[in-house]
């Protein structure tokens, strides 16, 4: 992250009933239409109704940033039971916003005002009085304390009344027009307050990609999907990928596929397995204990050589373990779950903008190696929010099938042992190519007799090592000091924003460091893993799951050592964690008894 | 083991401060919570001219880093306005509605700018000097070389105009009784420093009081003042200072006598045994006199403080005036007070 | 059921049989099942009824599950796939939707549709996927040699129950007509031509249609549903039963006695096509706005 220009932190911290969520929405979107990089990241209580807590952290940036930031610029409370906790994250000299007028008392400490450091600066005003007297109601305080930091900020107004517009366009206009008098009336508050903070909006930068668009990675998938045409989707609700499954419910009908709920997830993947034996680019999404259910019939799409794509957004583990709390711990599942040897592909984007890239891509992807693919993000990437600049149309648009050329009758080999062990596909529908899949082992014709399990086996496992050099997608990439380094960070998933960020720090510090991420897990791209791994005197790997599921994967086939970093915070990984880490290597590195004991090499 | 006691202290002033410091050393285990109405931490007032040669981040102007709060375990609470003092119940309520308990109570709310009455109506028209931000807003309304009017000129306004001076800014006084507050001074006596004011290109109007105050362009701080000879001046910014008034409104409740400001023994304590008081909020018995007088100036208000702090803890110290005020022509030729400069 | 009055000669009959066409629906690959298996029938009973309706190899796509019974699509001559134990529905219903145009046949004994299997059943009945869905239910697992089923009979000895089974058998049909399946029948192994009758009638109706096939096991079944057994109980649906009444479908469901064959229950209803085609025309009108923007 570039230290020039732009790079502020919003937090909105209140109660479920509070329009948080809400407001952190039109913070984000607006500040996207002004042409800022965004990435945001929303908590939500665990319960349905209620009012327990919700953040909103909106991270507002002139250069692509890569995660969220450990320290906001700006904290709003439109809670102090809930906000109190976290004044803590507000850095010297940043912005704490809060109601300064409660409708009812409080006992000593029970006002945010008692925890707001020296450092920090406190605004008050009365958020609920003018937004009653703006709207007549207390319901606008949220979009009151949004006008009241726009104004404080010295942000334009008008990109805020563009989104509050857009949001509430399906509902009368007068809904519309009283959030627009609440912005107003908070912009006047805050555009007369004497600012004592250093926080500097600055201006936008120039857009050159296009226009931005702001999605989340559950979004971007969808968004994807549907620009690669997807067909069909049958999923089943499980936290937290349940909003992709909203989001095709609402977009598939319309782009004339077909949208199915099914009754639990081994029906999902069934018939995900079924439509793409039937010729339908398909798709499922779910979390780890779906996935879990899905290994078996994920071995028979892999045995019968059938296309399909399933998200699979990780979660604290195991078994129900922490729903709304993101982990990467079912890397073992994706990559090796169910029976057998079992190859498949698995991605896994490390950004919103990789989920919309590789969603775009895995319809593709699946039917040109025969295979499943799955997407392995999380819940930290499902739900955060990131300015993302699409494609031109057509990017991911299905390229027209090449059927086989025609066979006789019963004679047609599906399974044909080919030089790129890939073999023409029949759909049902071709004229004399009839043949039944199963999941028995079987010969080139499919039949269950005379099988070739060596072959079929280096069949399945050969004709996917291609997939690590697939045009247009990228598989793995290295990122800081080129050649020689001491201290490498390997990464994969959304762990890999936090580990660019702490990279780019230590190489502020003159660590001499690189990073290169991983976005295909199975096949691995070994051979630019080797060079990096040739190229670093150690390797670090950070990831979020207790065994270094990753770690071990790399280290088991390279054969080479790696330093570990585990944890299972359920948070995103701490920046300064991997920074000590990288500090900590880097020193070992350059130690020169160290260096002596080493051998001198 | 007993609760640490809770010491409450309202104003984060030159007094509140050094109460609160040394309440600190007194006792480390004590709770110090310090109310203040400001935005920043403790910072000197009479520095705030200083923002005219540039001084204008506020964190070069404080007394202490933000982090000797926390070092030093003082709860700094800004922003917060005391509302009332439940005398009998030892509880402090804020304006937000919150209520804070004590075992002693130290107000040094310090007071406000005094306002000539027949101004009052005006007073969005006149700028302030009370705090950092009052301040920067007349800095920040100023043009480049611009005139100030000032109406009266206390020692605390004495000091801002000589700054004014000096940084290329043009001063218009309007004498008036307060004039050189808080020394009392005869006409006589106040002739000869008003000519040192002359002679550095003060307008020095005598005589003639203000009777009205007009912005003359629609949201430009530009000022146009009516004078009760008919005659008008013109500025860029009008600031009145006349002396201070005590910030006593939320003591009523608070079970302690109130003149002008909070009464208090020599030893600070009001008539509340668990209240005391120091700075310009109280009147200080005084037995030679046998009447309550007020003790204006930094020197005497830090003492105070401190002096407070120590008698919350159990010394008895009487208050006790070591230094005469008085304000003289000096050989150099410039105006010098014991107001300002702490030495005679 | 005198049908054999008249001599058969075996040339003239295979002449008859050739010429009849439904043999370019069997595939060259011989059944595994055992001589004398019920299961024959329904081969054969199915390639006739495809035969009968006109159907192109090409269009239709029979999925199965796992067990003897599941075996079946090999032996077909159209697209098959065969699955997972207890998936052919989900697979079936994937297929369906997957591409509407071709015609769906799932097939599965009874212990893949109602053990393992049985919690997909009523939804594909419910979302009236426009399928046909074949049980063969001979009451006992026949490809793991001999273990109980939930339709074996109470007191069977089976190799997983040696003291005797005492769970209760279910009732499939009752079951699938409380789980909205819009078409209900039976038929029965020992009786090949109503069977056929039966297969063609279920994969003309437009929806899920359910057609239990009871049947012998030969090799494991020595005492319950042998054919002797089977064919002294079985007896013709009753000529006035409405299979529009559901209640009198149920009540003759419930006799199990005596198991009628024949046609119990039909409705017309939307299909899930259909109901996916009129939901992309309510997509097109209305123009809803994704949750959040």
């Amino acid at each position: 992250m570039n230290k020039a220009g732009t790079d502020i932190q919003f937090a909105i911290c209140g109660s479920a009933g509070d329009g948080t969520i809400a407001a952190g929405d039109i913070m984000k979107r607006a500040a996207a239409a002004m042409g800022f990089h965004v990435i945001a990241f929303d908590v939500y209580p665990p319960e349905i109704r209620g009012f327990g807590k919700c953040i909103s952290r909106i991270r507002v940036s002139s250069e692509q940033a890569y995660s969220l930031k450990e320290q906001t610029d700006v904290f709003v409370s439109l809670n102090d039971g809930h906000a109190i906790p976290h004044v803590g994250e507000v850095r010297d000299c940043g912005a704490v916003i809060y109601d300064d007028h409660l409708i009812a008392p409080v006992p000593e400490g029970g006002h945010i005002s008692a925890h707001v450091r020296p450092a920090q600066i406190p605004y008050g005003l009365p958020i609920r009085q003018v937004s009653e007297q703006a709207t007549n109601s207390a319901r606008s305080r949220n979009i009151v304390v949004l006008g009241y930091v726009a104004g404080l900020l010295d942000m334009p107004p008008e990109p805020f009344h563009k989104v509050v517009n857009q949001k509430f366009a399906t509902k009368p206009p007068a809904v519309a027009e009283a959030n627009i008098k609440a912005f107003d009336a908070g912009f006047e508050v805050g555009r007369k307050v004497f600012r004592l903070d250093d926080v500097e909006v600055g201006s936008a930068p120039e857009a050159d990609r296009g226009e931005a668009v702001m999605m989340t990675g559950n979004g971007a998938i969808a968004r994807g999907f549907l620009e690669a045409g997807i067909q069909s989707y049958f999923g089943y609700p499980i936290t937290p990928a349940t909003s992709i499954m909203e989001r095709l419910a609402v977009e598939l009908p319309k782009a004339g596929g077909r949208f199915l709920q099914t009754e639990d997830e081994i029906s999902a993947i069934s018939a995900t397995i079924g439509a793409g034996f039937a010729g339908s680019r398909a798709a499922t999404a779910t979390s780890g204990p779906g996935l879990a259910l899905m290994t078996e019939m994920l071995g028979l799409g892999v045995m019968a050589e059938v296309p399909a794509v399933i998200v699979c957004s990780q979660r604290g583990g195991p078994s129900t373990g922490l729903p709304t709390k993101t982990e990467q711990s079912d890397l073992n599942l994706a990559v090796f779950g169910g029976s057998g040897d079992a190859p498949r592909i698995v991605i896994a984007p490390t950004n919103v903008e990789g989920c919309y890239r590789c969603a775009g891509m895995a319809f593709e992807i699946a039917e040109a190696f025969q295979v499943p693919v799955i997407l392995l993000i999380d819940l930290y990437l499902s739900n955060r929010y990131e300015t993302v600049f699409p494609s031109g149309r057509n990017v991911f648009a299905p390229k027209p099938r090449q059927a086989p050329e025609r066979r006789e009758g019963e004679e047609y080999k599906r399974f044909a042992l080919t030089e790129s062990h890939i073999s023409p596909r029949a759909l049902p529908g071709d004229p004399d190519m009839m043949y039944t899949a199963t999941g028995l082992e079987h010969n080139e014709l499919g039949k269950p007799g005379d099988v070739l399990h060596m072959k079929m086996n280096a069949k399945r496992h050969e004709k996917l090592k291609p997939a690590t050099r697939y045009p247009g997608l990228t598989t793995c990439k290295r990122f800081g000091a080129e050649g020689k380094v001491d201290v490498g960070i390997l990464g994969w998933g959304s762990t890999f924003g936090e580990i660019l960020e702490a990279m780019f720090e230590a190489q502020e510090e003159g660590i001499s460091c690189s990073a290169m991420k991983v976005v295909m897990l199975s096949p691995l791209p070994e051979e630019e893993l080797r060079a990096f791994f040739d190229d670093c005197e150690v390797v670090l790997v950070p990831e979020l799951n207790y065994q270094g599921q990753f770690a071990n994967l790399v280290s088991g086939a390279l054969g080479r050592p790696v330093v570990r970093l585990d944890r299972t915070c359920a948070t995103p990984m701490a920046v300064a964690d991997i920074l000590a880490e990288v500090r900590r290597l880097a020193s070992d590195v350059n130690e020169p008894a160290h260096a002596a004991a080493g051998g001198g090499a | 083991m007993a609760a640490p006691l809770h010491h409450v202290i309202i104003g984060s002033g030159s007094a509140g401060f050094g109460a609160a410091k040394t309440l600190r050393e007194g006792d480390p285990d004590c709770r110090i919570t310090m109310f203040t109405m400001d935005g920043i931490p403790f910072y000197h007032r009479y520095e705030l001219p200083e923002i005219f040669r540039g001084r204008t981040d506020w964190r070069d102007l404080l007394a202490v880093p933000p982090s000797f709060y926390d070092e030093h375990r003082i709860n700094l609470r800004r922003r917060c306005r005391v509302v009332d003092v439940d005398g009998a119940a030892h509880t402090v309520s804020l304006a937000h509605q919150e209520t804070v308990p004590f075992d002693s109570l130290l107000v040094a709310a310090g007071g406000r700018a005094y306002l000539p009455e027949n101004l009052t109506g005006q007073a969005d028209l006149i700028h302030g000097f009370g705090s950092f931000e009052a301040a920067m807003k007349v800095y920040r309304d100023l043009p480049k070389g611009g005139s100030v009017i000032m109406i009266g000129g206390d020692m605390i306004g004495i000091d801002l105009l000589l700054t004014l001076l000096s940084t290329g800014y043009s001063v218009t006084l309007i004498v008036n009784a307060q004039t050189f507050w808080p020394h009392e001074l005869s006409a006589g006596e106040r002739a000869p420093l008003l000519d040192v004011l002359r002679n550095k290109g003060v307008r020095v109007i005598e005589n003639a009081r203000p009777v009205g105050i007009s912005a003359r362009n629609a949201g430009a701080p530009a000022r146009q003042v009516a004078l009760d000879d008919g005659t008008e001046v013109g500025g860029d910014v009008v600031m009145a200072f006349c002396g201070l008034a005590s910030s006593v409104e939320f003591m009523l409740r608070a079970d302690v006598d109130i003149e002008r400001g909070l009464l208090v023994t020599p030893e600070l304590r009001t008539t509340n045994e668990a209240i005391w008081a120091a700075g310009d909020v109280c009147q200080i018995w005084h037995d030679g006199d046998k009447a309550y007088k007020f003790y204006h100036g930094w020197k005497n208000v830090r003492v105070m403080g401190e002096l407070a702090a120590r008698n919350i803890q159990g010394a008895h110290e009487p208050f006790d005036v070591d230094v005469e005020d008085s304000i003289w022509v000096g050989e150099d030729g410039e105006i010098h007070s014991t107001f300002w400069t702490r030495e005679t | 059921m005198n049908e054999r009055v008249e001599p058969v000669y075996l040339e003239e009959k295979l002449e008859e049989i050739r010429a009849d066409g439904h043999l370019r629906y069997r595939s060259r690959s011989l059944p595994t099942w055992c001589p004398g298996c019920g299961y024959f029938s329904m081969a054969d009973g199915l390639t006739v009824a495809l035969n009968r309706l006109g159907l192109d190899n090409k269009d239709v796509v029979v999925v199965s599950g796992i067990g003897c019974a599941s075996r079946f699509p090999f032996f077909v001559n159209t697209y098959g796939f065969h699955t997972l134990h207890g998936r052919v529905l989900p697979v079936a219903t994937g297929v369906k939707i997957g591409n509407d145009a071709l015609t769906v046949i799932a097939v599965g004994g009874d212990g893949d549709a109602f053990a393992i299997g049985a919690g997909h059943i009523p939804h594909a009945a419910r979302r009236n996927v426009d399928m046909t869905y074949l049980v063969f239910d001979n009451g006992i697992y026949g490809l793991t040699k001999g273990q109980t089923s939930p339709t074996s009979a109470l007191g069977f000895r089976t190799s997983s129950t040696p003291y005797e089974n005492g769970d209760m058998p279910l009732n499939p049909l009752l079951m699938l007509l409380s789980y909205e399946a819009s078409w209900v029948g039976q038929a029965y192994a020992g009786r090949p031509h109503h069977l056929t009758d039966m297969i063609t009638m279920a994969i003309e109706h437009k929806g899920f249609s359910f057609l239990r096939i009871l049947s012998p096991c030969v090799t494991f079944d020595k005492t319950d549903n042998t054919y002797r057994n089977l064919g002294m109980k079985v007896r013709d649906i009753p000529e006035d039963h409405d299979p529009s009444d559901r209640l009198a479908a149920m009540a003759l469901a419930m006799e199990e006695d005596h198991p009628a064959l024949g046609l119990f229950y039909r409705e017309d209803r939307d299909t899930l096509g259909e109901v996916m085609q009129d939901a992309a025309r309510k997509a097109q009108a209305m123009n809803l706005a994704p949750k959040g923007l």
